[in-house]
């Protein structure tokens, strides 16, 4: 078995004219779901291109079990299935004829699980693409990708053109791949409620630049959102990783990200409610720091 | 060759093959005007043939380079054990192959005719000639630049000038005496004059065949 991570980010710099994914360091470890997190513009795109050799890094080194890229991205493609919501089938070809082409290309290509996908997916052999809505074409990818039992899925916005019920459909499928735990996906959203319900893992990425990777568990965990009372004349001591504070009188609310006993302690009598914070706001509030402590 | 270039090429011309029937059965409808005799079926025959294969290469290279990028199809085939240099490899051999099936089918259809039809000067064979060598070469243009450029409107600049430079090929061959001088005579004159068009001609087609390979394939950013 490879000893190699799918999928390795080390110190990557691409530039474009208005864009610049700087100092990218990366690493997707065998059976893994990492959900990449980002706004629009954010560098997700540019990040998976990059992984798949589609574009050359201008420094650093991108690696794919362990095969250099975008030299030896024929190679490293065997072992991947890349799925993006920017990209189509052969228009005036059947979905029949595309699971043909696949599977002659393919050695592990899974008839019976692609079988079982069409019928999941609601989707027919003799259908043209050009056929079939967006969300279909969509999935009609998906199985494509799926059906080749790939080590690795990347998936680059796959539930952008979904309604919610294919959304969950598709889902459930990610997670039913993953059953097998030496498989990995690299799933990238801007929809944080996907990306909590199947990841393990979650990177965050604003304006080119990596900003916090840690296990989900972990952001859950450390991210609090704390409302307190504050009498008049009063003042709250140091806490310390205080990201965003609002205040309102003599209530107040602090968002921390390394959130302790400690901290309620510190806090004492103030405190009137801790909240948990869901992956969006964690998201969020993240960025917001970001953006902030790098303007000053 | 491996097996998904193999595949690749193929599936290729899977995809072209209704459009390449139906320009042979166009081409050589054009022919049969002009076997018909006379000098209105033989405009109408000769337009509708070098019509034929100009549209087809055109039509063939927009299809298979030109929309499978602006419709993301080459995201797709990206995805499959392929890399951009093969890509463009494949592109060019397979789109060539597509062409070179009516090419030749309807140049040596055009070439037979004139040999075997008596109101047909042999005379007219070296320009016949030169005629089917420089539409492979246009067509190479066409192909060369769409793997090149990426945007809409320096392709349409492309599709026009591939469209007008037949028409200034044929004025330009018409202007050298050495050639035109014996287009209507009863056998055919392979002089220097012919030569040193067709070693042009060859040269260009084989500047702009392999310079995807050169160029286009090593590109650092595909997409």
């Amino acid at each position: 078995m490879s000893t190699f991570n799918p999928i390795e980010f080390r110190g990557v710099r691409k530039a474009f004219r208005f864009f610049t994914l700087d100092d990218l360091s990366l690493d997707l470890e065998p059976g893994q779901i990492m959900g990449f997190v980002g706004p629009n513009g954010a560098g997700k795109s540019t990040t998976i291109r990059l992984a798949l050799g589609l574009l050359t890094p201008d420094a650093g080194e991108v690696r794919l079990f362990g095969h250099r890229m975008p030299e030896a991205q024929a190679v490293a493609k065997r072992d991947i299935g890349y799925v993006s919501d920017e990209m189509r089938l052969f228009q005036n070809a059947t979905v029949g004829w595309h699971l043909r082409f696949v599977a002659s290309i393919y050695p592990g290509w899974d008839e019976d699980y692609a079988r079982t996908l069409l019928k999941r997916f609601n989707l027919r052999t003799e259908q043209t693409v050009k056929g079939l809505s967006s969300g279909e074409q969509m999935k009609a990818v998906l199985l494509l990708a799926l059906a080749r039992r790939p080590k690795l899925l990347v998936l680059d916005e796959p539930t952008a053109n979904f309604d919610p019920v294919a959304r969950h459909e598709v889902l459930g499928e990610f997670t039913d791949v993953l059953r097998d735990e030496s498989r990995s996906i690299l799933f990238s959203s801007h929809n944080t409620v996907d990306v909590e319900r199947i990841s393990d893992r979650i990177a965050f990425i604003d304006r080119g630049r990596l900003i916090d990777s840690r296990d989900k568990e972990d952001f859950l965990e450390r991210w609090r959102r704390i409302e307190l009372q504050v009498p008049a004349g009063a003042t709250l001591p140091e806490i310390p990783h205080v990201v965003g504070r609002e205040s309102d009188g003599q209530f107040a609310t602090l968002t921390i990200n390394q959130f302790t006993k400690d901290t309620l302690a510190r806090l004492g009598g103030a405190v009137r409610r801790v909240h948990r914070m869901s992956l969006e706001e964690i998201f969020v509030a993240n960025v917001m720091h970001h953006r902030e402590t790098r303007s000053s | 060759m491996n097996p998904l270039t193999r595949k690749l090429i193929e599936r290729e011309l899977h995809m072209h093959r209704w459009m390449i029937g139906a320009s042979i059965l166009a081409g050589l409808a054009g022919l049969a005007f002009v076997a018909r005799g006379g000098s209105i079926n033989f405009n109408v025959g000769f337009l509708i043939w070098l019509t034929t294969i100009v549209a087809f290469g055109v039509v063939v290279a927009m299809f298979g380079i030109a929309s499978e990028r602006k419709e993301r199809v080459m995201n797709w085939v990206l995805s499959l054990p392929v890399a951009h240099g093969d890509y463009v490899r494949i592109k060019v051999v397979a789109l060539l192959l597509c062409f070179c099936v009516v090419w030749i089918t309807l140049s040596a259809a055009a070439i037979g005719l004139i040999l075997a039809q008596p109101g047909l000067p042999d005379g007219l064979l070296p320009f016949a000639v030169l005629l089917c060598v420089f539409m492979l070469g246009n067509y190479s243009f066409v192909v060369c630049s769409a793997l090149h450029v990426h945007s809409e409107g320096p392709m349409t600049i492309v599709i026009v000038v591939h469209n007008i430079a037949i028409t200034l090929f044929m004025f330009a061959v018409a202007a050298i005496g050495d050639i035109s001088s014996h287009m209507q005579g009863p056998v055919a004159v392979w002089n220097p004059a012919f030569w040193t068009v067709l070693v042009v001609e060859l040269a260009v087609f084989l500047l702009l065949f392999t310079l995807p390979f050169f160029v286009a394939a090593r590109r650092r950013d595909f997409i």
